[in-house]
């Protein structure tokens, strides 16, 4: 690897992207997430790069979409609030194929919410990013360092899939200052863009060639082409973490924030002899289905789905891979509360020892 | 071992850079370290506090319930935050500005006049260095040196009076912190 810094989280962010060769980024200032913009202000300009604050979200996200139709990779950031006003941005860039990282630094809601962390954008990340019936890749990093590490990758997959990529972390991590060992910095050069990309056309060559708009029958197979391309992620792409899994009675589900602190819960009730386990989505979609339904649920009495926003959003993913088999239990803060040890811990125990949550 | 910090206080008061360079010091020595800061909108005057979490291992959750240290800067925040500790954990006071602290007898409190001490030292913003020397004598969680090598880091622009001062202040803060030397 390249080099250890003390970073926030949202800085490790900004770092790695500009290392996996970001060099246009539009945004609006909100909270929880300034860092990635203040960070990338100073930044990008010194590897060439452009660093744009927009008059408004709209207009960062439709900045990001002309820089993206160029090659260039390109990202906006911002939290809940802001995420909505870029979600038309977002579903045009799905329209038009466009690769871009948009991340999502999360904190309570709904409306202006609260300026604090909470995991409260879930179903708007992996059902309804925009209008349409679009997907991107979810990716739900729970420490600066997977958050580096994932930023890192985004624009490969990004790319690949000619698709935006969504990165959604909360407040909590976004703020967080870990140790975080960075990734060595991409050449990527004008000749490396895409190949579609209006950069490497000339002329009128590039007339049409990036439309969000398509005559019917053209629309109908770029929707079938994009429900093929999901169907590959769930193959190929799902990123999971399992942990004690294996002879767990009751398997905990949380992403994040809420796996770490889920985590430590685990290990303090495996030592008072309980078993319990943690299942942690990395992306949130594809959803790992199939850690949570090839589970033996002649030994799993119960799933708790762990999330920092009441009420649990993961849940109906979860339900649909048990399929009735065991209940499930949730349990969560939100509206900027965090969760904490004890109280994660006293809620499982709780529920494994007969309690109804 | 591990072990959990709060500091808190008031915006302005160096609360977070305490945690901040407590964190970076920890992880200068080998150590895994997370630091969480929580505050409100305003930029001073406004509460502050941060969690910083220091262990062997890897940090797993950075979001511990109660803290084995606790540092209060003034009055409001000991009034919030004070049963925060854990017992047998260490409750450090600035008496500065919190007069009299109710007595504990399940944890050790220490309470010294941090900002008297910074501004004999020659500025109240070295208060929070001061907090930091008491932290170290008492609880020995990360080496003398080390520190003062964050601060000489941190430093490094300014003048150098100021660093000078800031060693000044660690100094007489282990001194007072040695006096309650535990074991951790």
């Amino acid at each position: 690897m390249g080099e250890k810094r003390f970073m926030k989280g949202n800085e490790a962010i900004a770092e790695a992207a500009v290392r996996a060769g970001c060099r246009f980024f539009a945004g609006y200032p909100i909270t929880p997430q300034n860092e990635i913009p203040e960070y990338l202000s100073r930044r990008l300009p010194e590897v060439g790069g452009a660093y744009v604050q927009g008059e408004s979200e709209v207009a960062s996200v439709n900045m990001v979409y002309g820089a993206a139709a160029m090659g260039t990779r390109s990202m906006t950031s911002s939290s809940g609030p802001g995420i909505s006003l870029k979600a038309e941005g977002i579903s045009y860039l799905a329209a038009a194929m466009l690769p871009a990282v948009i991340v999502n630094i999360s904190r309570g809601g709904p409306g202006l919410g609260s300026i604090q962390p909470a995991q409260s954008d879930y179903l708007q990340a992996t059902k309804a990013l925009g209008h349409g019936g679009f997907h991107a890749m979810v990716f739900a990093p729970n420490s600066a360092q997977e958050a580096a590490d994932i930023m890192y990758a985004a624009w490969d997959y990004a790319e690949r899939d000619r698709n935006p990529v969504l990165v959604l972390m909360d407040g909590c991590l976004g703020n967080i200052m870990e140790a975080v060992d960075l990734p060595p910095m991409r050449e990527i050069k004008p000749e490396d863009a895409p190949e579609w990309s209006l950069s490497r056309r000339n002329g009128r060559d590039y007339q049409g060639n990036i439309t969000p708009i398509y005559t019917e029958p053209i629309l109908e197979g770029i929707n079938a082409m994009a429900g093929e391309m999901y169907k590959a992620w769930e193959e190929d792409d799902v990123k999971v973490e399992e942990f004690m899994v294996e002879d767990a009675e009751y398997i905990i589900v949380a992403y994040g924030i809420a796996s770490r602190v889920s985590k430590e819960a685990v290990l303090n009730l495996r030592e008072k002899g309980f078993k319990v386990g943690l299942i942690r989505p990395i992306t949130l979609y594809p959803f790992p289905k199939k850690s949570i339904r090839n589970l033996d649920y002649d030994r799993v009495k119960g799933i708790i789905d762990i999330e920092m926003t009441i009420p649990a959003q993961m849940r109906e993913d979860i339900e649909l891979q048990v399929m009735g088999r065991c209940p499930v239990y949730e349990y969560g803060r939100s509206g900027g509360c965090l969760l904490d040890d004890d109280g994660v811990y006293d809620a499982i125990y709780e529920i494994i020892t007969g309690g109804d949550r | 071992m591990k072990q959990s910090f709060v500091f808190s206080g008031s915006g302005g008061q160096g609360i977070m850079s305490a945690g901040i360079t407590l964190a970076h010091t920890a992880i200068d020595m080998g150590k895994h370290a997370t630091y969480l800061p929580e505050y409100g909108p305003e930029q001073r005057g406004g509460s502050a506090k941060c969690t910083v979490v220091i262990n062997d291992a890897p940090i797993v959750s950075p979001l511990p319930t109660r803290c084995d240290n606790l540092i209060v800067m003034n009055e409001q925040a000991y009034r919030k935050f004070g049963e925060d500790v854990k017992p047998g954990g260490v409750l450090l006071i600035n008496s500065s500005r919190i007069p009299a602290p109710e007595t504990r007898d399940d944890v050790t409190v220490i309470a010294a006049p941090v900002d008297d001490i910074a501004l004999e030292l020659g500025s109240p913003r070295i208060a929070n260095t001061v907090l930091l020397g008491i932290l170290i004598g008492a609880t020995e969680i990360v080496a003398k040196e080390t520190l003062a090598l964050s601060l000489e880091d941190k430093f490094k622009e300014k003048k150098p009076e100021i660093l000078e001062m800031n060693i000044k202040a660690l100094d007489r803060g282990i001194a007072i912190g040695a006096q309650h030397k535990l074991k951790v």
